[in-house]
């Protein structure tokens, strides 16, 4: 029974970095109904400037953190703003063909990003230093809990319920909703789309962002492909949690790191990703507006 | 005078080089490359260990009197059909004499095939799958680890006498499954139990959950049967749980790079290696260590040294020819070498085209980053 909780509290903290990484890749889904490929190279970027601004400029933790997100966040908003703005300008009238151009600008952006960030680690899979980060163990009896964990749990807490409320209860959130719904209906009523539509870009890759610091600290891996085990699981938790609810990403990625986790302990180790993607082809199938997700949104 | 001179000089001169020697110029290797891609933590290492000896090999003129060792580097960055492609064009140069190739063991084998069928010689350098060399055109500088890996873990049973043993190991890898079992079986016999296999992939990067399993069977060791990247994040995992029993792993442990990532949790973890900066004493191997060092400003590793031992390799055997040899000449001319003249390993006697390891050094290392021999 030990086991078994100990490895239900793994299985959450590593469905916490799905859901945080998945928050991030919704939020550009359900405002700008965009595909993001690039999304994963925001996670590398973000966790190879937090790991160099601890290693080389020597700032504390929480500072390089603080330095990582603003990266991914920089990154998203620049990918944006190149890749993707010009494609908005297509307008309405072609918008299943931006849409399409959108994913195939930014798979472009992810080889680009990923390539650029095999040269910034030396294409080597470098590590946070030892001892730059909380390391502690926090017991309860015979269950153990590593801070890093822990922080990446609060810090699932703290960001989806953030999100959750600046989406349902602020000006922000609705402008947000509203341009994710039409654009130029917003900007008819009042709403500087293209600020908008920025702010978002800027939020999907902070958060994302820090998901790939709290995953590169968690696994002793900052490298390039840092973010592609994050983006395969990130974009099953928003399709089985519902494209346009963050709530049901949070509690999806959860889901998807304990069935993981479990399917590993207890079943095989080679069965785990084929589990975690039964559970999206199911979800695609059967439900695919996902756990929480509004019946009419249609981006699917 | 001055015409009896010049003839004295041009008989000295044709005196001096020998009927049986290589003809004057240069000489192409095309090496396929890793240095992208997820291996290119050891793809740069076996890279620079390859330049090095190209290098030397031309500035000594150890091929003889006017030579040089060109090498063609081609990109496969850990990728089969990439590295394929790559090959495909060395080949395609019949300037190319020989080749060398591949950390991974099945990109090797996917290369053996065209090298036998094309008739160039191919030297592996890195891929440990027994199996793969092939007289008279394939060959493998890498000793394979299982024999290694079977003297530590005999080592390790009689020094440590662990009961119980728990063993980490790639499932998707059949070289190390291979490995793991040989090991398993002389821990068995030596009176070592098993208590659990925690299976564990090539592409993981969270090791959370394994760990916990593993320190839930409460062995007395746990032996560690992956590549690199696992291997390190096994290691630190399984520390940062608060588990400080006795833990052993393999050779992937031992470049500098993984202390530098990892840093003390790796301390008293001990690996077999056949070459090591801080432990490989022979006068070869020392001035390997320190032109590397000079040249790329930090000690060689294994890596190193296989990229260098396989391009060696070649030199010997084009040294041996004479005039302008053809791909086919240097494949036999390679399958008659049995010892390698520049060995930096102090015995790696060649046979049937395999590299073997002589001399096992069973070490860990230490927590302020040093390497030394290991003890329990």
């Amino acid at each position: 029974m030990e086991l078994f909780f100990a490895q239900l509290l793994n299985g959450c903290a590593l469905g916490a970095l799905y859901g945080l990484f998945g928050i991030g890749f919704g939020l550009v889904f359900a405002t700008m109904g965009i595909l993001n490929a690039a999304q994963g190279a925001y996670a590398s970027w973000a966790a190879i400037v937090a790991m160099y601004a601890i290693d080389l400029l020597g700032l504390p933790f929480p500072v390089a953190v603080l330095v990582g997100i603003l990266a991914g966040g920089m990154v998203a908003v620049l990918v944006d703003q190149i890749g993707f703005e010009p494609l908005r300008r297509f307008g309405p009238g072609l918008h299943q063909a931006a849409m399409l151009g959108a994913l195939i600008t930014s798979i472009a952006f992810w080889i680009m990003l990923e390539s650029a960030a095999g040269f910034a680690t030396g294409q080597q899979s470098l590590a946070f230093p030892p001892g730059s980060y909380p390391a502690a163990v926090f017991h309860a009896g015979p269950m153990m809990l590593p801070a890093m964990q822990a922080i990446t749990l609060a810090g699932l807490v703290v960001v989806g319920g953030g999100m959750h409320w600046i989406n349902t209860r602020t000006r922000f959130g609705a402008a947000m909703r509203a341009v994710g719904w039409d654009p130029v209906a917003a900007g008819l009523g009042g709403v500087n789309a293209r600020v908008i539509v920025i702010a978002t870009a800027f939020l999907s890759g902070g958060i994302s962002g820090f998901a790939g610091i709290l995953s590169g600290i968690s696994t002793a891996n900052v490298s390039a492909s840092l973010g592609q085990g994050l983006m395969l699981k990130g974009f099953a938790a928003v399709v089985v949690g519902g494209y346009d609810d963050i709530r049901g990403t949070a509690i999806a990625g959860l889901a998807l790191g304990v069935l993981e986790v479990f399917c590993a302990q207890y079943l095989s180790s080679s069965w785990r990703d084929g589990f975690a993607y039964a559970l999206l082809l199911g979800f695609l199938m059967l439900r695919p507006r996902g756990l929480f997700g509004s019946a009419g949104f249609t981006r699917a | 005078m001055l015409r009896r001179t010049l003839a004295a000089l041009a008989a000295a001169a044709l005196l001096a080089t020998p009927a049986f020697a290589l003809d004057a110029g240069a000489y192409k290797v095309g090496f396929v490359t890793d240095n992208t891609g997820p291996l290119a933590f050891a793809g740069m290492s076996f890279s620079r260990g390859a330049e090095l000896a190209a290098a030397q090999i031309s500035a000594g003129g150890y091929m003889g009197i006017g030579t040089k060792l060109e090498l063609v580097e081609k990109e496969g960055a850990g990728d089969a059909a990439r590295s394929i492609q790559s090959y495909n064009q060395l080949i395609a140069d019949r300037s190319v004499l020989a080749t060398s190739c591949c950390i991974l063991s099945p990109i090797a084998g996917a290369l053996k095939p065209i090298a036998l069928n094309n008739k160039v010689p191919l030297v592996i350098y890195g891929a440990t799958a027994p199996g793969l060399p092939s007289l008279p055109y394939v060959y493998s500088v890498t000793g394979l680890p299982g024999p290694a890996e079977v003297a530590m873990s005999k080592h390790i049973a009689a020094q440590a006498k662990p009961q119980t043993v728990a063993y980490f190991v790639l499932s998707d890898n059949e070289a190390f499954q291979a490995r793991f079992k040989a090991s398993q079986a002389a821990m068995e016999a030596a009176g070592a139990k098993t208590v659990g296999v925690v299976n564990v992939l090539s592409a993981d990067t969270d090791f959370t959950a394994p760990a916990t399993q593993a320190i839930a069977l409460k062995p007395d060791l746990m032996m560690v049967y992956t590549t690199q990247s696992p291997a390190a994040g096994i290691v630190a995992a399984v520390r940062a749980r608060g588990w400080t029993g006795m833990m052993s792993a393999n050779d992937a442990i031992s470049p500098a790079a993984v202390f530098k990532k990892i840093g003390p949790p790796l301390a008293g973890v001990p690996f077999p290696v056949n070459f090591s900066p801080d432990a490989s004493e022979t006068p070869k191997a020392k001035g390997f260590i320190e032109a590397y060092t000079a040249k790329h400003g930090s000690a060689p590793d294994l890596y190193s040294a296989q990229g260098y031992t396989a391009i060696w390799l070649i030199a010997q055997g084009l040294k041996s020819l004479p005039g302008k040899p053809t791909r086919e000449a240097l494949a036999t001319a390679l399958s008659k070498i049995t010892v390698l003249e520049h060995d930096v390993y102090g015995g790696l006697p060649i046979t049937g085209g395999q590299a073997e390891t002589r001399y096992t050094l069973f070490l860990n290392w230490t927590a302020d980053g040093k390497i030394t021999a290991w003890k329990p």
